[in-house]
């Protein structure tokens, strides 16, 4: 019920959007030569970049859900949210091997080099797995990653994180599908900002300065 | 011993094996397989891997395993596809056209010219494809010396999907294996469904309509035999003592290979098996098993739950998160020697001391049903909590209700779930773990497979070990026919079913299911409930699913 009902009101008011693209390397080989002059199926694929993200603001209702901290607290999202500082935000869980070790250890790196600040900006990784991603598991995980103190992982129940993952457009069908979105927001009146795809530590630094500017959201970091 | 000592001494026996295995300095084989699943280099050193911009992925999170699978088969998952790299799709020439393609369809697989050694070492260095295309971000930038390199392209060509044990072009073999302390009833029920599943499974083959796939997968219809394939069943009955096992387990492989092993029936002590599977890199599917073997580096043996392991971590999330009025101090435990209460007890004593509280655990001797029960219950009487891991008829000679302050908990496994033959007196104070779903939310998951069992005539021996192994099998050939196409990859079985199962509606006595890539345990939950106060065998839940 929650879920279907923040689905709708996450508002996608695409105020702007912009696409960093890192392009793949000249060719370097010649194209190959391909029997009587058909064209090979390869030549579809060249152009892919090797990485891009899409930046989009947002404003998302989230509903009044309860996770689990790591630290064993039974914590609302919107009050985890709303906690005061700004939020940098993303979904992985603790067996995925692919792309949340990529994501948590940009997580890492933007603490560091966030320095003296990084206890002023929360952090919040959700898990997508949330039966088999207990408390202690996340303290685990984080642990690995060294995570400082101003960033949490949250569990809770399966119904909770979807409503989570519903209410900020990243629920895919399955776990399995999960893909890399970091989220952002300097203050509770303030939109959020949306990166879809694989951001690099400086990428994600730069977009939270903008945030942090004076013109709040309006200033993005592009490329 | 110093430290240096241990260490050289590791060293050198390696080295030993090393050569002993492959009469020689170490196999590429073995360098190789160890950079792939492990992320280590022959020189011990972790393999190193970089991205643009400073994300590095370091040893056992380099490894290539983490991202193409054990497989090499790769994966799709939502908008993200990591190619399939064993070497036949590496090197082949893909035709692209109205023949018929060499090589079974794999949903991630890439049409590009083929590899050489030396371009695929550049990709794996530098990230660039053999048409000069450079490869995507997540795919890491490897620091591998020569040798090593050539050990690891060794490795994938040997990945390659050859002809698999088990699978010939018309037959599918599954054994099923059951120990000789399985409950008699439950193998009755469980073989009974095998048997009745495979032949129906043959009369009708359900494989999936070459419409079902886009234009673009048309052209691998027709090796799409995976779906195509009669299935056989090699029914495996062990005997004698377990030490024994594994000899009789090597022979019956031997004598008739199978592409897996499916359901099946143990008692407490299913480990020979579950060591037979990973040793022979055999998928083990959701054996009916109380206690299944938990070794996070395994692969092959996936199970539905952790049975009366799970239990136990509920009675003890139960105790210790005690909702009771005073924290309970000492918990008394009684289970039967060699039963499966013995390793369950022992977790739940571990778990509890963990938190200060002091448990004694009572072992009756082996033998019939109530011997030294009486005693043991006097010795109970002065501790807060008694946790019963009892047989059905133990549990229905308990005698006099214990002191009105105990609490008592009983395993729901051990003891017959919701039948669980619980004298009068004691309901009012007894909790019982229960890892499934409560029978009146399950109702509609169960219609079909119950009506499926009544339709046939199958009797009902086990309700919920047949139901599970209806549900196995359903699995196994939704797996089989809408999600292998033809690579019979024993490896690609249990990624393609990591993948696919948390999408299942019908999950039968659970209320979900799910795994992924180092998940074992597909149902992570479970219930502590009690009987309600009207007689009969309703339950009511003391608190919401918990997944300790
Ligand atoms: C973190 C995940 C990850 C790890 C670890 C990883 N890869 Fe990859 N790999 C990828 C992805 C994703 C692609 C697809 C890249 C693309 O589409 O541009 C890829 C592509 C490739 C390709 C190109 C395949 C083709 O068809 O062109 C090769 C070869 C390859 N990887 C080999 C390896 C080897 C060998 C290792 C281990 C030493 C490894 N990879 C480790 C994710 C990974």
């Amino acid at each position: 019920m929650l879920a279907s009902r923040a689905t709708v009101h996450a508002n996608h008011d695409l105020t702007r959007w912009v696409m960093i693209s890192v392009l793949a390397l000249v060719t370097l080989l010649p194209p190959p030569a391909s029997a009587g002059g058909v064209p090979g199926p390869q030549a579809a694929v060249n152009s892919a970049p090797a990485r891009h993200t899409l930046i989009t603001t947002s404003r998302y209702t989230l509903p009044a859900i309860l996770l689990v901290r790591d630290d064993d607290k039974t914590v609302s999202l919107p009050e985890e949210v709303n906690d005061g500082r700004p939020v940098v935000l993303n979904f992985v869980f603790t067996t995925c091997s692919s792309i949340c070790p990529v994501m948590s250890q940009v997580f890492a790196q933007f603490q560091q080099k966030l320095g003296a600040a990084s206890e002023q900006v929360h952090l919040m990784s959700i898990s997508v797995d949330p039966e088999e991603d207990t408390p202690a598991r996340l303290r685990e995980y984080a642990r690995k990653f060294h995570a400082g103190p101003g960033w949490q992982h949250y569990t809770g129940t399966l119904e909770a994180s979807l409503a989570a993952q519903r209410a900020f457009n990243v629920w895919r069908g399955d776990k399995m599908s999960h893909s890399p979105v970091t989220l952002l927001r300097r203050a509770p009146d303030q939109p959020w900002v949306r990166i879809d795809g694989f951001v690099t530590p400086d990428e994600l630094l730069q977009t939270y300065r903008g945030l942090s500017g004076p013109s709040g959201g309006e200033t993005l970091a592009t490329r | 011993m110093n430290a240096w000592r241990v260490a050289a001494t590791k060293l050198l026996l390696l080295a030993m094996l090393a050569t002993a295995a492959h009469g020689g300095t170490p196999s590429a084989a073995s360098v190789g397989e160890s950079i792939y699943l492990r992320g280590i280099l022959s020189s011990g050193a972790p393999l190193e891997g970089t991205r643009e911009a400073g994300t590095t992925a370091h040893a056992a999170d380099a490894a290539c395993v983490n991202c193409h699978q054990r497989s090499g088969l790769g994966s799709r998952e939502g908008n993200l596809s990591t190619p399939p790299i064993t070497g036949d799709y590496l090197f082949h020439e893909h035709t692209h056209g109205p023949a018929e393609p060499v090589l079974p369809y794999v949903e991630s697989m890439r049409h590009r010219e083929p590899y050489t050694d030396a371009t695929l070492a550049r990709a794996i260095r530098e990230g660039v494809d053999p048409t000069g295309r450079q490869l995507s971000y997540l795919m890491p930038r490897f620091t591998i010396g020569d040798s090593d390199m050539a050990a690891l392209i060794e490795y994938l060509k040997k990945l390659a999907v050859h002809r698999v044990p088990g699978v010939t072009d018309s037959v599918l073999h599954f054994a099923t294996v059951f120990t000789p302390d399985a409950d008699p009833a439950k193998r009755e029920g469980v073989r009974t469904v095998l048997e009745q599943f495979f032949a129906e499974k043959n009369k009708f083959p359900f494989g999936p309509s070459p419409r079902m796939w886009t234009s673009d997968k048309t052209a691998y219809s027709k090796s799409m035999y995976m779906a195509k394939r009669r299935w056989q069943l090699h029914e495996w009955q062990l005997t004698g003592p377990a030490s024994s096992w594994r000899a009789q387990l090597d022979k019956l492989l031997t004598e008739e290979p199978v592409f897996a092993v499916l359901s099946g029936v143990g008692g407490s002590n299913w480990a020979p098996v579950h060591e037979f599977c990973e040793e022979q890199a055999l998928p083990c599917l959701f054996p009916n098993v109380e206690v299944p073997v938990v070794a996070d580096r395994d692969f092959y043996s996936v199970y539905f739950s952790k049975g009366v392991l799970l239990e136990a971590q509920l009675i003890g999330q139960s105790i210790v998160g005690s909702d009771h009025q005073v924290a309970p101090r000492l918990v008394q435990q009684i289970y039967r020697a060699g039963d499966s209460g013995e390793p369950a007890a022992a977790a739940l004593a571990k778990q509890l001391e963990q938190h200060g509280i002091s448990v004694r655990s009572e072992s009756l001797p082996p033998g019939p049903a109530g011997r030294g029960l009486a005693a043991a219950l006097r010795a109970a009487a002065r501790s807060d909590v008694i946790v019963l891991w009892l047989r059905p008829g133990e549990i229905a000679a308990l005698g006099p209700a214990p002191r009105g302050s105990q609490i008592v908990y009983v395993s729901g496994l051990m003891g017959g779930l919701e039948s669980t033959p619980l004298p009068a007196a004691w309901r009012p104070q007894t909790h019982l773990a229960y890892p499934f779903d409560l029978p009146d939310r399950r109702g509609v998951r169960l219609d079909y497979p119950l009506g499926w069992f009544k339709f046939r005539h199958i009797p009902v021996l086990a309700q919920q070990a047949q139901a599970d192994t209806y549900l196995a099998c359903s699995l196994i050939a939704d797996v089989l026919n809408n999600h292998m196409a033809d690579s019979a990859s024993r490896a690609y079985l249990i990624e393609q079913l990591q993948g696919m199962l948390e999408r299942r509606i019908m999950t039968g006595y659970y209320p979900h299911l799910a795994l992924a890539i180092n998940q074992r345990f597909a149902s992570k939950g479970g219930y502590i409930a009690h009987f309600s106060d009207v007689p009969g065998d309703r339950l009511v839940a003391d608190s919401a699913w918990l997944t300790p």
